[in-house]
């Protein structure tokens, strides 16, 4: 009794040094937050209205007129129609697939080559980066159709190496590699030097732990541009067993039109598991955005 | 780069010079080593394709082979009312974006900086659209602008408005039109990106200077005035030009609303639309080729403009 007493009193107390805490402009913080979860609201609220519209079987006949965000007959039934439309789990190996071997690769050749750009000495460096850095400056969508002719000729549409090779290395990463590489300080390599390790080993064992900051930045990007991205996947591979998420969903999406409820629980399928994993690594991704100035 | 006791012991001989450059070339060649794999694949799939999108740009194929044919898919281009339309669109709805989330973005961010907690859910929320493939956002969205039923007109008929807008189907340039609909889809979807950048802004600039203006007897709004959004020059500059880029090359949620015409009525047709829809679907590759050319030159102009101040520092940090 006297212990429950005393939590009482405990929590009177920090009642009152909260009250007195509340800061002097309360009003203006209130409407602050008012206006900010409004706009919050507004975010996600066609979320959850897709998320219920999926739920529900008679959104594919016949919608109601005023907008729920609950559904009135909730039922997995879309899903089941959905999944048989679209093989989602083999589209997202080949989405993981992808994104994976394309990251590491980017990762790879832009580090390695950050490195020669930041502590290498040799004759044509600056020729070589301006010819890195003038990819910076080359659309994709200028070169889109000749990549394609190209592939084509080579026999490689319609196989993962469409998909992989064209992504392998890139500019932007080079110059975020150099640039970090650029501040480990040269006596550091220069001792490791001394003792004898191959460029290679300093390369892998002192420069690369180093990066790791930038490193997840830039796989950060690199995954959400390649999971995300549409054009090119539709250009190369026309074979349902090659499909991305995103290209899956894309024409999927517009086979299914008319079933409403059919067409948004393949979007939610498509959409949840990203969602997911940006709220887990959520503080990873805003650093990796803000940070580089890129959205991904 | 191994250093030996031998070794300078044996370059004071006849072949000291020989030996010392093969000896820096040796340690050059490490490097051309690291750079070999990248180079390759920048020049097969970045440099060729391009050259070959130049290339093709004044060339036509004929049965005796390509002719060049100078400027002449440029002049058959410029003369497309269809390609003018699709730039005008791209232009169009790129400036709507920017002219309403720019401001947006700042008195959101403003208001986020001030908050003193739950700034980094909210955050994470505004940011959630980003996350989500511009193919789910147009697919959702479809269905939200649907005149009938969809999320918005419903809302907006049980708040009591009785002319609803037909958004995605009226082809024509007005507030309740298509253009309307997908500029409203891409502020919903870029918002959070425009904020975060923005927050970082206002975080960079100086205290001294709210304190200062607090010792003038600025109010908190003269503040925002004459201290926030000066200071915020830069970033502005960043997400216009970077805005402007992304708003050229838009493709992804045009394409999933209207198909490669930008339905309905091509109101929806982008650049990069139209240069798909003229390889793709009319095989015209030269022409489509004119259009990469005359896409890559506008991107170029905006980022050379950008980056003006960067690459001088880069070249710099260089030397």
């Amino acid at each position: 009794m006297s212990s429950m007493a005393e939590t009482e009193k405990v929590k009177a107390g920090t009642t009152a040094i909260r009250r007195r805490r509340l800061p002097a402009d309360w009003r203006a913080q209130v409407s602050i937050a008012v206006v900010l979860v409004t706009g919050a609201l507004i975010m996600v609220i066609p979320f959850f209205w897709m998320i219920a519209t999926s739920l529900s079987r008679k959104a594919n006949s016949a919608m109601p007129r005023v907008p729920s965000l609950w559904p009135p007959d909730p039922s997995f039934f879309n899903y089941f129609v959905a999944a048989a439309n679209l093989p989602i789990f083999t589209l997202y190996l080949n989405s993981l697939f992808i994104v994976g071997t394309t990251t590491i690769g980017y990762l790879l050749f832009s580090s390695i080559a950050g490195y020669a750009f930041a502590k290498g000495r040799f004759p044509g460096k600056t020729f070589l980066f301006i010819v890195f850095l003038a990819t910076l400056f080359i659309p994709f969508e200028t070169r889109m159709i000749p990549l394609y002719l190209f592939i084509r000729d080579m026999h490689l549409n319609n196989t993962y190496w469409a998909l992989i090779l064209p992504f392998l290395a890139g500019g932007f990463g080079t110059f975020l590699m150099r640039q970090t590489i650029s501040t480990i300080p040269d006596e550091l390599i220069d001792a490791a030097r001394l003792d004898g390790a191959s460029e290679l080993r300093i390369f892998w064992s002192i420069v690369l732990p180093l990066c790791k900051p930038t490193l997840a930045t830039l796989a950060i990007i690199n995954v959400i541009w390649r999971w995300n991205d549409v054009l090119w996947p539709l250009l190369v591979t026309s074979s349902r067993d090659l499909y991305t998420v995103t290209q899956g969903l894309a024409l999927a999406g517009k086979s299914s039109g008319v079933y409403v409820g059919v067409a948004l629980a393949t979007a939610v399928m498509a959409i949840l598991p990203v969602i997911g994993a940006y709220l887990i690594l959520q503080r990873y991704v805003i650093r990796s955005v803000v940070s580089s100035g890129v959205k991904g | 780069m191994r250093m030996e006791p031998g070794s300078t012991v044996s370059s004071a001989g006849a072949g000291s010079i020989h030996s010392r450059l093969s000896r820096a070339f040796r340690g050059s060649l490490v490097w051309y080593g690291f750079l070999a794999p990248p180079l390759f694949l920048i020049m097969v799939f970045v440099a060729y394709p391009t050259a070959i999108a130049f290339r093709d740009s004044v060339f036509t194929e004929t049965p005796r082979g390509a002719e060049f044919v100078g400027l002449y898919h440029f002049g058959r281009l410029f003369s497309s009312g269809v390609f003018w339309g699709a730039l005008g669109n791209t232009v169009l709805l790129g400036a709507a974006f920017l002219a309403i989330t720019l401001p947006l973005a700042t008195i959101l961010a403003t208001m986020l900086n001030r908050l003193r907690r739950g700034a980094t859910p909210l955050k994470v929320i505004y940011f959630l659209p980003q996350l989500t493939s511009s193919v789910a956002v147009a697919i959702m969205f479809n269905y939200v602008f649907q005149p009938d039923w969809g999320l918005l007109n419903g809302t907006l008929r049980a708040l009591g408005v009785e002319q609803l807008p037909l958004w995605l189907s009226d082809p024509r340039l007005s507030l309740g039109g298509s253009r309307a609909a997908v500029t409203l889809l891409a502020v919903w979807a870029g918002l959070g990106y425009f904020i975060l950048i923005i927050l970082a802004g206002l975080q960079s600039i100086s205290g001294d200077l709210y304190d200062a203006a607090a010792i003038d007897g600025a109010s908190p709004v003269q503040a925002w005035w004459h201290v926030t959004l000066p200071g915020l020059r830069p970033t502005f500059l960043f997400l216009l030009i970077t805005g402007s880029i992304d708003a050229l090359s838009r493709f992804g949620d045009l394409w999933t609303l209207g198909g490669p015409g930008g339905a309905p009525a091509r109101s929806l047709q982008s650049v990069v639309m139209f240069m798909f829809q003229t390889g793709f679907e009319s095989n015209d590759y030269a022409l489509a080729a004119a259009t990469a050319v005359v896409f890559f030159v506008i991107v170029l102009v905006i980022t050379l403009i950008a980056f003006r101040g960067f690459l001088r520092n880069e070249f710099k940090a260089l030397r």
